[in-house]
C-alpha cells in the first residue's frame, strides 16, 4: 500500500515537472511553431512523455528563447547527430543503469553493447560507422515502446521494419551479396507469417529467432540461429505449453527430437551434417510438411532410400492409402536409428502394421523371410568376429580375414538401404554377398585357430622325439662308460 | 662253467647294445623326420600371392578407359584408382569415412560415391556432400612403363 | 663307406683325444653349445633368406609373409630369434668360464683372441639382425645404437655415416645391415671359428690351473664317443628349450617402421647391449673437457682392449700361479653386467 502511494506521488511529481518543462522548452516551442515533422513526431515520443527535451539529444540550451544562445556551440548544440554519434547519444542514457533508474525506466541497459557486438554493429563498408544505428529500427523522433502497436519494433511490425533493408537487393549488395533478400516473401508463406499478418503478436517474427540487438550471423556459433542452437531457439516457444495453448499443436517435438537419431547426432556428437528443425521445416518459410512433402525432405539426404522407395510397390500403396512415405515406418520427430528389428513380424517390427498372417499374407511371409536372413547375417557376423578375435588372441595372423570382415559389415549396412526396394530378390543379392563373405572369414579364422593347436601338438611331438633321442643317448653313454 | 657264464653275460650285453643301437637309429631317424618335415614345408612356395604393400600395381594404363575405376587391395585396405576426364590417374582410400563402406566412382557426376548413405567426394577426395565427416586419404599414382603403381602418399 | 672315406681313421683320431674330467668340466660344454647354436643360426638363417627381402619397402612385409603365409615360417623365424639370444648368452658364459679358469693363459693366447673377436662379431650379428624386420622398435634401436658409435672420437662420425649408409637410418642402412648380417659377418665369423677350433684341436682342452700347481694327474674321458655324445645330449636339450620358447613366445613383429613417426616411448636395445646402454645413461653430460657419452664409449673401448689383452698382462697365470686379482676383476665384470642389465630392464 505504502509502495503504491509512493509511486503515485512520484508519478504525479514527474508529470508536473514534465508539464512545466514542456512549457519552458524553447526548442519545442519554436520548432512547433515552424511546424516541422520532428517536433510533431516528438510529441508522441516516449522520451517526451518521460520529460526529455530535444536538447537532451541535440544539445543546446532549452531555456533560452534567444536562438543564437540556445543553438550555440558553447551551449553544447550538436545539430543533427550523424553516424555512430546517434547510437552513442542514445547509449549515454540507455547504457547507464543509474540514469535509467532515476528516470523511472525499467528497460534493460545492454542494448548498445549488444548492438556493437552484433553483425549490425560491425563497421559498414565505408569503415566509419555501424551498419545500423538505434534510429534505424526505433525511428528518431516518435520513438514508442515495444509493446505500443504503432512502434516499428512491435512484434507484428518487425517484419516490415527489417525488410526495409533486408528486402532491398540493391542496398544489401553493399554488405553481403550472398545474403538472400526474399525472406519476407517466404515468411509470408509460413504459418508464422500468416499469423503475423493477422496481427498475432505471439507468432514468431524475425527477432524471435534472430534476436534483436544481439543479432549474429547464422555461421557464428554464438548465434541463436547457428545450426546447433536452432532446436533450442525453436523450442523456446514450441515446447512452452502455456505459450502454445491457443495454437492447439503438440509441444513434445523437442522432447522427441532429442531422443531421435538426428537429435543425438546434433546434441551428442555436435554433428552439423545432421538435420535440425529448419532442415525439414524450412526456416523463413516454416511449414509443417504435407504428406508428399515429407519424403521430399527426407530424400534430400537419404537419396537412395527415397529413390528405391519410389520405385517400390509400396509407393503406390502408400499413396492410395494416403500414408506419408517415410514417417509411416520411421516416425517424425522421434526417428530412431534404424534397427534390424524394424523389419519382420516380431515385436517392434513395422511391417505388421499392414501385413498380417490373415491380411496381405504375401508381404507377411516376405518380411518374415527377410528378417530371418538378417538374423542369419548378424549371427554369422558375430561368429566371424568372435573367431577372428579368438585367432588374434592366440597370436595368429588373420589380417586377410579381418579385411574380409568389412564385406559383412558392408552387406549389413547396404541391406538397410536396399530394404527400401521391398524386393526380396534385390535384398538377397546384398545379403548373399555378406553371408558368402562370412563363410570365408569363418573358414579362415577357424583354420588359424586349428593352426594354433597344430603348433601345440606339433611341439609335443617334437619334444617327445627329441627327449626319446636324449634318453637313448643317455643310456648309451652310461653303457660305454661302464665298460 | 665260469667261462660259460661270462660268455652269457657278454652275449646279453651285446644284445643290449644292439637294442640300444637300434633305439638310437630309430631316435635319429625320428629326429631327422621332425626336422626335415618343417624345413621341406617351409621351402614349399606358399599358395597365396605375396603381399607387397609399399606399392601395388593397379594393372596397365591401357586397360583403363577414361572414367573407369578399379578397387585394388593395398595391404589391409582397399584403394580406388580412377582415370579422370583429364586422363590423369588418381587413387584414394576406398573406405568411406562415414561408416566404412567401400566407395565407387560415378563417371557421369564425376564424383566418388558411397552407395551406403550417398556420401560424395570430389576428385580430390574431399567430402562434398552427404554424411562423410572427413576426406578420403590420398594415395600417389606413378606410371612406370604403362603400369599403374599406387603408393602411400608421404 | 668306411673304405672310401676312412671314417674309422677319423673315429680313431677322435677317440684318442681326451677331455679332462674334474669338478669344473661342466664349463667345457658351453663352447659346444655355442657352436651348436651357431649352426642352428646358419641353417635357419639360410631358410629365412629364401623369403626375406632386404629393402625398406619390402622387408617388413616379407617378414610378415614368412610369419603368416609360409608353412612353419613362424617356427623358423622364432627359432632364429630365440637361438640368437641363447647363442649370445652361451657365448657370454663360455667367455667368462674361460676367463675364470684362466684358460687363456700361455700357450692359448691366440685362442682367447680369436674368441674375443668371435664374441664381438656375435654382438654385431645381433645388432645387424635386429634391424632386418624393419619394424618400429628395431628402427629406433638402430638409430640410438648408431648414434652412440657417432660418439667415438675422430672416427665416430665417419663410422656412423658408414654404418647408416647416409646421415640417417634409412633403407640404405637396411641394405647395409642385411649385407653385414648375411655375408660379411658370416664370412669373417666362419674363418675365425675355424682358427679357434683348430687351436683347440692342436692344444687340447685347458686344464684347471690348480691341477697343474698340485701336479695332479686328472682323469680323462675320450672325446669320441663319450664327450661327443654328452655334447649331443645337451644340444638336444637346448633344442627342446628353443622349440618350447618358439611355440609359446613366437618372435614378434610389431608395427612397420615409419621414419617420420615420433619415437615410441621406452626404446631399448637388445638385452645384451643393455648394460652398456644403461652405463652411458649414468654418465654426466661432461667429464672434464670431454662429453659424457664420448667418455663412456672410450671407457668401454679401453675395457674391451684390456679384456682382449688379458693373457698378456696376466703374467702370473701364464707362469702357472694363482692370480686372485683376475677372479675379483671377473666377478666385478659379471656383477656389473648383471646389475646394469637388470636396472636397464626394469627402468
Amino acid at each position: 500500500m505504502k509502495q503504491i502511494l509512493i509511486s503515485v506521488i512520484a508519478l504525479f511529481v514527474l508529470f508536473s515537472v514534465q508539464t512545466i518543462q514542456a512549457k519552458d522548452d524553447s526548442c519545442l516551442n519554436c520548432h512547433r511553431d515552424l511546424g516541422d515533422s520532428p517536433s510533431g513526431l516528438f510529441l508522441t515520443d516516449v522520451h517526451y512523455k518521460n520529460g526529455l527535451s530535444c536538447s537532451d539529444c541535440h544539445g543546446g540550451n532549452k531555456n533560452s528563447d534567444d536562438m543564437e544562445v540556445s543553438m550555440s556551440k558553447s551551449e553544447g548544440f550538436v545539430g543533427v547527430p550523424k553516424g555512430n554519434k546517434i547510437s552513442e547519444i542514445c547509449s549515454s542514457c540507455h547504457s547507464d543503469k543509474d540514469k535509467m533508474t532515476a528516470l523511472g525506466a525499467s528497460v534493460k541497459t545492454d542494448q548498445y553493447e549488444n548492438l556493437v557486438n552484433s553483425v549490425h554493429g560491425k563497421l559498414s563498408v565505408n569503415g566509419t560507422e555501424r551498419i545500423v544505428q538505434c534510429t534505424t529500427c526505433h525511428n528518431a523522433h516518435g520513438i514508442r515502446k515495444v509493446n505500443d502497436k504503432l512502434s516499428p519494433v512491435y512484434p507484428v511490425n518487425i517484419p516490415s521494419t527489417c525488410v526495409k533493408c533486408h528486402g532491398n537487393a540493391d542496398y544489401m549488395k553493399n554488405y553481403n551479396s550472398a545474403l538472400p533478400v526474399d525472406q519476407l516473401t517466404k515468411y509470408r508463406t509460413s504459418v508464422h507469417g500468416e499469423l503475423n499478418k493477422q496481427g498475432n503478436p505471439k507468432a514468431a517474427e524475425c527477432a524471435s529467432c534472430h534476436g534483436s540487438h544481439n543479432i549474429l550471423s547464422s555461421k557464428d556459433v554464438r548465434s541463436s540461429v547457428y545450426k546447433l542452437n536452432i532446436p533450442a531457439t525453436c523450442s523456446k516457444c514450441h515446447s512452452d505449453k502455456e505459450y502454445m495453448k491457443e495454437f492447439n499443436i503438440p509441444v513434445d517435438q523437442m522432447a522427441k527430437y532429442e531422443k531421435s537419431a538426428h537429435g543425438k547426432a546434433v546434441f551428442e556428437k555436435q554433428d552439423i551434417s545432421a538435420p535440425v528443425c529448419n532442415d525439414c521445416h524450412g526456416n523463413h518459410g516454416a511449414v509443417p510438411p504435407g504428406l508428399s512433402a515429407v519424403s521430399n525432405v527426407c530424400g534430400s539426404c537419404h537419396v537412395i532410400n527415397a529413390q528405391l522407395f519410389s520405385e517400390s510397390p509400396h509407393k503406390a500403396a502408400f499413396d492410395k492409402a494416403k500414408y506419408p512415405e517415410c514417417e509411416t515406418c520411421h516416425g517424425n520427430h522421434e526417428i530412431l536409428s534404424a534397427k534390424d528389428q524394424l523389419l519382420g513380424i516380431k515385436e517392434g517390427a513395422v511391417c505388421v502394421k499392414c501385413h498380417s498372417e490373415t491380411n496381405s499374407q504375401k508381404g507377411y511371409m516376405v518380411a518374415a523371410r527377410m528378417s530371418s536372413t538378417i538374423d542369419t547375417l548378424l549371427a554369422l557376423q558375430k561368429k566371424a568376429n568372435d573367431l577372428v578375435f579368438q585367432a588374434e588372441q592366440k597370436g595368429m595372423e588373420v589380417e586377410e580375414a579381418k579385411y574380409t570382415l568389412r564385406e559383412i559389415h558392408q552387406a549389413r549396412l547396404e541391406s538397410r538401404t536396399i530394404i527400401h526396394s521391398f524386393s526380396e530378390k534385390k535384398f538377397s543379392e546384398v545379403t548373399d554377398k555378406g553371408i558368402a563373405a562370412a563363410g570365408v572369414v569363418v573358414g579362415e579364422a577357424q583354420n588359424a585357430i586349428d593352426e594354433f593347436y597344430f603348433r601345440r601338438y606339433g611341439l609335443v611331438a617334437a619334444i617327445l622325439i627329441i627327449s626319446f633321442l636324449m634318453i637313448v643317448i643317455f643310456l648309451y653313454v652310461r653303457k660305454i662308460e661302464r665298460t | 662253467m665260469i667261462s660259460n657264464e661270462s660268455d652269457g653275460k657278454i652275449i646279453k650285453k651285446e644284445n643290449r647294445r644292439d637294442f640300444l643301437k637300434y633305439l638310437l637309429t630309430t631316435g635319429l631317424a625320428g629326429f631327422a623326420l621332425a626336422t626335415i618335415y618343417p624345413v621341406i614345408s617351409f621351402l614349399k612356395p606358399p599358395k597365396q600371392r605375396e603381399v607387397k604393400v609399399s606399392s601395388v600395381s593397379a594393372g596397365l594404363a591401357k586397360d583403363f578407359n577414361t572414367g573407369d575405376y578399379k578397387i585394388i587391395r593395398f595391404g589391409k585396405v582397399p584403394v580406388i584408382v580412377i582415370k579422370d576426364e583429364e586422363k590423369d590417374f588418381r587413387a584414394f582410400s576406398a573406405t568411406c569415412t562415414h561408416l566404412d563402406c567401400t566407395v565407387q566412382y560415378k563417371k557421369d557426376e564425376k564424383i566418388i560415391w558411397c552407395a551406403c548413405h550417398n556420401g560424395k567426394y570430389d576428385l580430390h577426395g574431399r567430402n562434398i556432400s552427404g554424411p562423410p565427416p572427413r576426406p578420403l586419404d590420398k594415395f600417389m599414382v606413378v606410371l612406370k612403363d604403362e603400369e599403374i603403381l599406387v603408393t602411400k602418399s608421404s | 663307406m668306411d673304405s672310401r672315406l676312412q671314417l674309422s681313421d677319423l673315429v680313431k683320431f677322435m677317440s684318442k683325444k681326451y677331455v679332462p674330467v674334474h669338478s669344473h668340466s661342466v664349463w667345457y660344454y658351453f663352447g659346444g653349445v655355442s657352436l651348436f647354436l651357431f649352426i642352428l643360426q646358419v641353417v635357419t638363417g639360410i631358410l629365412l633368406l629364401f623369403y626375406y627381402k632386404g629393402s625398406s619397402d619390402q622387408a617388413y612385409e616379407s617378414v610378415q609373409f614368412i610369419m603368416s603365409k609360409v608353412e612353419f615360417g613362424w617356427l623358423i623365424r622364432s627359432i632364429h630369434a630365440w637361438s640368437a639370444n641363447l647363442f649370445i648368452l652361451s657365448v657370454f658364459i663360455h667367455m667368462f668360464s674361460v676367463f675364470f679358469e684362466k684358460a687363456y693363459r700361455k700357450p692359448r693366447e691366440l685362442t682367447w683372441i680369436t674368441g674375443f673377436f668371435l664374441f664381438v662379431l656375435s654382438l654385431a650379428f645381433g645388432f645387424s639382425g635386429y634391424l632386418l624386420p624393419w619394424n618400429e622398435l628395431a628402427f629406433f634401436a638402430t638409430k640410438v645404437g648408431t648414434d652412440i658409435t657417432g660418439a667415438v672420437p675422430f672416427i665416430g662420425e665417419p663410422l656412423k655415416v658408414f654404418l647408416r649408409g647416409g646421415d640417417d637410418v634409412t633403407g640404405a642402412t637396411l641394405s647395409r645391415f642385411f649385407g653385414f648380417h648375411v655375408a660379411l659377418f658370416p664370412g669373417i665369423f666362419v674363418f675365425l671359428l675355424i682358427l679357434h677350433l683348430l687351436f683347440v684341436q692342436r692344444q687340447g682342452m685347458s686344464e684347471p690351473i690348480e691341477a697343474s700347481i698340485k701336479k695332479e694327474k686328472l682323469k680323462t674321458m675320450p672325446f669320441f664317443p663319450n664327450f661327443f655324445l654328452r655334447d649331443l645330449l645337451l644340444w638336444l636339450l637346448v633344442l627342446n628349450i628353443i622349440a618350447i620358447l618358439a611355440v609359446f613366445f613366437p618372435a614378434e613383429l610389431g608395427m612397420k617402421a615409419d621414419p617420420l613417426a615420433p619415437a615410441p616411448a621406452g626404446i631399448k636395445p637388445e638385452w645384451y647391449f643393455l648394460f652398456m646402454f644403461q652405463t652411458l645413461k649414468y654418465f654426466p653430460a661432461h667429464i672434464l673437457f670431454i662429453e659424457g657419452e664420448v667418455a663412456g664409449v672410450l671407457l668401454f673401448a679401453v675395457a674391451g682392449v684390456l679384456w682382449l689383452l688379458v693373457p698378456f698382462w696376466d703374467t702370473k697365470s701364464s707362469r702357472g700361479q694363482l692370480n686372485r686379482k683376475i677372479n675379483y676383476l671377473g666377478v666385478f665384470a659379471v656383477l656389473f653386467i648383471i646389475i646394469l642389465t637388470i636396472i636397464g630392464w626394469i627402468t
